[in-house]
């Protein structure tokens, strides 16, 4: 009997191949987004769980109550002592390593060659505890001698190529001079799925060792590194807040007191204590601003998810009315299978099996679909997933189900339909359908509902980055390249480079600051209490030069011009925010000082008022902020000014310049502009990621429509004939056949536009500068929909209407 | 066998009823071959679709077997078809994406017959109306005449005692149709009860009995005399 029902389903099948290629092709794009989807889905929700006793491995953080309405807040940068104090003071703590991640990269040297690669350290049991296998050397305790060094796989091929390197040597330069290191292991390369990585892994004993290390190994004010801890099995200390805070008072005893008497904060309980993450939860708790690892916010797993889930729903409605369409043709069969003792079960289970059938194909299709997209979605992620049955073994049943998920959603309508039919109705001809019942049009609509909300939902997010990209940020940010001198002597270097670029004419200006601006670097805050109120205020350290090239104007006062011959370190240049924050007006901001900024007593005295200008990206609103000069910061940023144009000369003169004043450090640059659209990654990735899924379910969609149009075209084929026998014209029939369907899609628009406009404002909402409504949205939406299913639908009736009327009289 | 008694059927449209049905009580033994006649429109397919119970009456009462059929459920129904009631249709309706030979092998998977006893069944049949050769065929491969052999082939495949057939020559040569006539005798004379709807007088007298039917009414109901046979 099952056999049967294959057999048959494979004939009806191959009988209307057109179809069944509109629907196979259909269902395997949307089951190949979805698969890929969940795969990257999957990768999300699986960090960090690779570990042999992930259940039991926590990292330990600071926890701080809101204290000066700058919010909660979870650090989990801690002191060098706080590791070993917890691992001693608790009995459940069965191992603890600290790992102090790379700040930025140091120079490695092998056989004289200089790279620039990161250098962490860890403690001891640090490979006992973490399963990052060791595939070259000492798998035991690589990290025992302190002048022992691990590295991974691809910096070993980076530095040695194939061979092994266990046993060599490479120096690693530590406070000006190179070190000496023997290579003990070569890790497997971290997994995608983890969320904390390494290069070099160095021993917490040789940190603890140089001037850096010595100085905090005992402190318990400088927080810098993580502290990551295995509990005995059937702990509670993680979620122990009593045991918890009890360390806390033990190691800062009188904190607390002090912190009240400031009046920080007055609420219940304490304001600083200690918790304690499963390492788990690392990649997705997105709540811990300290986190030191970039998450995700789980939200944003399942929109996409969803999003996926849409596409592959456009699909899978393809299929039924499409199915509801053909049941027309179907009738007959129906009819004589029941007068010849058919139950509506078997016929039930019969179609279900063609559709079943269908997503089987359907299905392996996609996967072949999958491996060849893969990488390019890899981009759009910008993740390194792989559609790996051994790394993910639940993606197996994950795809069978929805394999058959699919299939019984696809068919279990039309079975429905179908198995209803009386064969007394079929055989007198009182059957009508042709992708115009109810249902049929609720699902049409509803296609073009999701379809459109996404391509609108597109063009918000489009118009947006565009928006935050070309929105003038109040400062000059073309032809800028910075040049990054970190880890350099840079306070040596700076002049003598400015000197030098000074007589090259592609070259209109040098400025130096600490930091750079844009994604990535980071920026530095200070808080203090200024007239009983704290103040946090961001800060730029920068040269004299710094606002004129980046042409920052000035509204009150003066620039650093002076200060440069005195070298002064008390003048601060304000911004108009931090006026308003202070109470200050334009007129009397100049010589103001910031009391309580300095506990030496020597505060800065504000020199100048510039325009507030958007250092920091367009979602946030532009807070006090305030130029100084310097003394005790290095200028690791050079600013350069080129002249417009190509770009090419200006950047190999700099190169040369650069090793002719530091041969032994790679030149490294970026322009100022990419620097700051980088801030934008995210939301660039969310529109790839999103107008993707909208032009693939607006194709979807149409591939339907152009189904269920030829359907159309053959149920109606009698009129069609009868009507051109009358006298009507091409253009009069392809505007019957089209009519009913872009009404249903101009419903899907009214619908979907004042529905994607909702979430999409929501969206906005986390934007400090945001586009305004945007009515040519809807309207290019609108069109663009309208004229793309009215193209795919007249193609379908313009042969329809071109059939000669004899024929189809003929038959019937 | 059957017994329909005051058998009423009509149907809406809007809200006026048109009858189709008024009274019709018809009994029939078992070993009969009777022929349904009438104008078109007078009712004879509903009167074969009710009496296979394809359709229900509106009222009025039906006995197969001694069984109230108007009380029974779909199931109980759809039980009766499988195993008592074979169908033969003008249009010959052969599901078209099956072969000669799956299309008479349907009835029997709806029975649950064992794979190896459907091929000895179907393989008799298909000897007996001499189309062995042609079991591998689509039905559009074959003539109108060989279609409804398949037709009678299927309806009978299943061994039903009650055959109906609803003018089963309708689209056929008189040829052919004669063919098809000759086959429903000898099922008569090996013991089948049938009824089949025709228009032609000629293939009425290869049957036992005629009824007439007309404005809703049975006008006549007359037994067929072996002598007309033999006179045409
Ligand atoms: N499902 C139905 N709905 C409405 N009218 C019907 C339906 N079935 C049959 N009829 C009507 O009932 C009458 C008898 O039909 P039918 O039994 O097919 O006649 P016959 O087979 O004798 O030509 C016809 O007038 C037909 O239009
Ligand atoms: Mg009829």
């Amino acid at each position: 009997m099952f056999y049967n029902y294959i057999k048959i389903a494979f004939r009806s099948l191959m009988k209307q191949r057109g179809l069944t290629a509109i629907n196979i092709l259909g269902l395997s794009i949307g089951l190949a987004c979805f698969c890929m989807f969940t795969l990257y889905a999957i990768h999300e929700f699986s960090f960090d769980k690779f570990h042999k006793d992930a259940d039991q491995l926590y990292r330990v953080y600071r926890w701080t109550e809101d204290l000066d309405g700058e919010g909660v807040e979870g650090d989990t940068h801690l002191p060098m002592p706080l590791g070993t104090s917890f691992a001693s003071d608790f009995p459940d703590v069965e191992q603890m390593v600290r790992w102090k991640s790379a700040w930025g990269e140091s120079f490695v040297r092998v056989n004289d060659r200089v790279s620039r690669i990161e250098v962490s350290h860890v403690d001891q049991p640090f490979f006992e505890m973490f399963n990052f296998p060791i595939i070259y050397g000492d798998s035991e305790q690589p990290l025992s001698d302190p002048k022992n060094v691990v590295l991974t796989e691809e910096i070993a091929f980076q530095l040695f190529g194939e061979e092994n390197p266990t046993g060599k040597t490479i120096e690693i330069q530590f406070e000006e001079n190179f070190e000496s290191f023997t290579i003990s292991a070569v890790a497997k390369n971290i997994p995608t799925n983890s969320s904390r990585s390494f290069q070099i892994l160095g021993s917490m004993d040789y940190f603890a060792s140089t001037t850096y290390g010595k100085r905090r190994m005992n402190s318990w004010n400088s927080s810098f590194l993580g502290v990551f801890v295995k509990l005995r099995k059937g702990s509670g200390l993680a979620t122990n807040a009593a045991e918890l805070l009890k360390f806390r008072r033990k190691y800062y005893p009188n904190q607390e007191a002090e912190i009240r008497e400031a009046g920080f904060w007055d609420g219940e309980g304490a304001p600083v204590t200690y918790k304690m993450q499963p390492i788990t939860q690392m990649h997705t708790e997105a709540s811990m601003p300290g986190g030191d690892v970039p998450s995700i916010n789980p939200r944003n797993i399942w929109t996409l998810l969803l999003i996926a889930a849409g596409v592959l729903l456009i699909a899978i409605i393809n299929f039924t009315t499409l199915s509801i369409g053909r049941s027309a043709g179907r009738a007959k069969e129906v009819g004589v299978r029941k007068v010849m003792g058919s139950t509506r079960m078997h016929l039930a289970i019969q179609f279900l099996t063609e559709a079943i059938l269908l997503s089987i194909l359907s299905t392996i299709v996609a996967l072949v679909l999958v491996s060849v997209l893969l990488p390019y979605f890899n981009q759009l992620s910008d993740r390194s997933l792989a559609f790996s049955f051994s790394q993910f073994p639940q993606l197996g049943w994950i795809v069978v189900c929805l394999t058959i998920i699919t299939g019984l959603l696809a068919g279990s309508y039309p079975a429905l339909l179908l198995s209803r039919f009386r064969p007394t109705q079929v055989f007198r001809n009182s059957i009508k359908l042709g992708g115009s019942n109810m249902f049929t049009k609720t699902l049409v609509t509803s296609q073009f509902v999701l379809s459109s909300g996404l391509v609108i939902a597109t063009l918000v997010v489009l118009s947006q980055i565009n928006f935050m990209q070309s929105k003038n940020p109040g400062f000059e940010k073309e032809n800028i390249i910075i040049v990054d001198a970190e880890e350099t002597d840079s306070r040596e270097i700076y002049p003598r480079f400015k000197k030098l670029l000074s007589s090259i004419p592609e070259i209109k200006q040098v400025a130096a600051s600490e930091i750079g601006l844009g994604e990535g670097n980071g920026y530095s805050r200070s808080g203090f209490e200024y007239m009983g109120s704290i103040k946090q205020i961001y800060e730029y350290y920068v040269d004299d030069d710094y606002l004129t090239l980046m042409n920052i104007p000035l509204l009150a006062g003066r620039g650093f011009e002076v200060e440069r011959q005195d070298g002064a370190n008390r003048s601060v240049i304000v911004n108009e925010s931090m006026l308003t924050d202070f109470g200050w007006t334009l007129s009397d901001a100049v010589g103001q000082v910031l009391t309580g900024y300095s506990n030496e007593g020597n505060d800065p005295v504000v020199i100048g008022v510039v325009k507030d200008f958007h250092y920091r990206p367009f979602r946030e609103l532009v807070k006090p902020q305030m130029f100084h000069q310097f003394e005790d910061y290095t200028p690791f940023k050079y600013f350069v000014k080129i002249n417009a144009g190509d770009p090419t000369q200006a950047l190999s003169k700099l190169e040369q310049s650069w090793t002719s004043i530091v041969p032994d450090y790679p030149f490294k640059y970026s322009f100022l502009d990419d620097d700051l659209n980088r801030f934008y990654r995210s939301e660039k990735r969310f529109s790839s990621i999103i107008s993707w899924a909208g032009g693939i379910s607006i194709f979807l969609a149409c591939l339907g429509l152009m189904g269920l149009a030829a359907l159309t075209a053959v149920n109606r084929r009698k009129e069609i004939g009868i009507r051109k026998v009358l006298g009507d014209d091409v253009f009069g029939i392809v505007g019957l056949l089209s009519k009913d369907f872009i009404k249903l899609v101009l419903i899907a628009l009214v619908i979907a536009s004042p529905l994607s406009w909702y979430l999409m404002n929501n969206w906005l909402e986390s934007f400090a500068y945001r586009i305004s409504f945007q009515w040519w949205i809807f309207v290019v939406a609108g069109i663009g929909a309208i004229l793309i299913a009215f193209i795919t639908i007249s193609v379908q009736s313009i042969k329809a209407a071109l059939i000669n009327p004899i024929e189809s009289l003929r038959n019937e | 066998m059957l017994k329909l008694e005051n058998i009423e059927k009509f149907y809406r449209s809007g809200l006026q009823k048109s009858w189709v049905l008024k009274d019709v009580s018809v009994n029939v033994e078992q070993g009969e071959f009777v022929t349904i006649m009438g104008p078109s429109g007078s009712g004879k397919t509903t009167l074969l679709n009710i009496i296979g119970m394809l359709d229900e009456s509106n009222s009025g009462s039906y006995h197969f077997l001694d069984e109230a059929v108007h009380t029974f459920k779909e199931r109980r129904r759809t039980d009766i078809h499988k195993h008592y009631i074979g169908f033969v249709f003008q249009a010959y309706h052969l599901i078209d994406e099956l072969t000669v030979y799956e299309n008479i092998e349907t009835p029997l998977l709806y029975r649950n017959v064992k794979s190896k006893d459907r091929k000895a069944i179907v393989a008799d049949i298909l000897d007996r109306f001499n189309m062995v050769a042609k079991k591998d065929l689509f039905p559009s491969q074959l003539s109108g005449g060989q279609q409804q052999l398949v037709g009678v082939a299927r309806a009978i495949i299943g061994k039903p005692k009650l055959l109906l057939a609803d003018e089963p020559t309708g689209n056929l040569h008189t040829k052919q149709g004669e063919m098809i006539m000759e086959l429903f005798k000898s099922l008569h004379d090996d013991g089948m009860t049938i009824i089949q709807v025709t228009h032609s007088e000629k293939n009425a007298q290869y049957g036992t009995r005629i009824l007439q039917l007309m404005d809703g009414f049975v006008r006549a109901d007359e037994q067929v005399s072996q002598q007309t046979t033999i006179v045409s």
